[in-house]
């Protein structure tokens, strides 16, 4: 997985223009362009319930996808459990798709047979405000394992931009100084601020 | 209504071929990012190519200019598209954002004086897709 910010609104000249508004209220005004490589079509299916972003994902309608066996992400859970279940799944889907694939079958077709796993990759725009509540959600303790590694990379190159918009940017324990997760709570707010916590000065 | 673009997302007609190339292109889009930037000839070949039915390769930057209007023009435009945004700074000032696909929607939808300011703002910075909407536009 691979998540770089190509490029995105600089902060500076609007703040100049604008004279009167802090970097919170630009935040709406600002976009921030990812590429997002090789995640699982499991983990997009996520990040695009995010509706306020733009995504370009590569096409299955366009783009055969060839050796599938080394292009799925498995979840660390299948790797520990350790049998070939997920292996084997995999090969059989890849034989099945090349099948239908030699019969002329339109690769929009023979995707039907694809797992969850198979990897993608794409663009996503988000405006400032949008970004900040991904992260809220998407690296908190209780998000899945896949899309908060997506945000940890994210949240990097973020800050490495915008140090002083993003270093206040983290779960939502982080951003508001309680967790909002009510009694589905991890009960590890600490461990979780102190992981996102940088000097904000 | 005066406009001014104040602020707008680097590169943008290259981030405009990366997002159309991620979409059919086996490459990934840090590659096609690095290779459309180190050849911008390429980029503008590709771009030259939009037609625009998934409007969405034109979403991928933010464009914000400094407008001076009144309550009832600002009033206006957020009727006519949801896809400008607007924050008052005091007075008869804004600052007003969106991207590629809002300024192309907006002026296949209306032709103002505004529209055409809107329109001509993105001369410099997005050349290609200028001239893409004056096409569509007359």
């Amino acid at each position: 997985m691979k998540a770089k910010l190509l490029a995105h609104t600089p902060l500076a000249p609007l703040k100049e223009a604008s004279g009167v508004l802090d970097a919170k209220s630009l935040l709406p005004h600002l976009g921030y362009t990812f590429a997002v490589e090789r995640i699982s079509r499991a983990c997009s299916h996520q990040l695009v319930r995010h509706r306020g972003a733009s995504f370009s994902q590569q096409s299955q309608r366009y783009i055969t996808v060839k050796r599938l066996q080394e292009r799925v992400v498995t979840p660390p859970s299948v790797e520990k459990a350790g049998d070939d279940e997920f292996k084997k799944l995999v090969k059989e889907a890849s034989e099945s798709y090349q099948r239908l694939v030699d019969r002329s079958v339109p690769k929009e077709d023979a995707r039907f047979v694809l797992p969850n796993a198979v990897e993608t990759s794409l663009l996503v725009t988000m405006d400032g405000r949008s970004l900040l509540h991904f992260f809220g959600l998407r690296l908190c303790n209780r998000a899945q394992w896949e899309i908060r590694a997506l945000a940890d990379g994210m949240l990097e190159e973020a800050r490495k931009a915008e140090p002083k918009v993003f270093n206040a940017a983290g779960p939502y324990c982080y951003q508001l100084g309680h967790c909002p997760e009510g009694r589905f709570t991890c009960g590890r707010m600490r461990e979780a601020v102190d992981r996102y916590r940088v000097n904000q000065g | 209504m005066r406009i001014e673009l104040v602020a707008y997302t680097p590169d943008v007609e290259v981030m405009v071929a990366v997002s159309m190339l991620t979409t059919t292109s086996g490459a990934q889009p840090c590659t096609l990012h690095e290779r459309l930037r180190a050849n911008p000839g390429r980029a503008e070949e590709v771009v030259g190519r939009l037609e625009v039915q998934h409007g969405n390769v034109l979403e991928h930057n933010r464009l914000v200019w400094l407008v001076e209007a009144t309550r009832d023009e600002v009033l206006n435009v957020m009727l006519d598209t949801r896809f400008l945004s607007f924050t008052g700074l005091g007075g008869d000032r804004w600052i007003m954002s969106g991207n590629l696909r809002a300024v192309a929607e907006y002026a296949e939808q209306r032709d103002t004086e505004f529209i055409r300011r809107l329109v001509d703002s993105i001369r410099d910075v997005a050349p290609n897709i200028h001239a893409f909407i004056r096409r569509r536009t007359g």
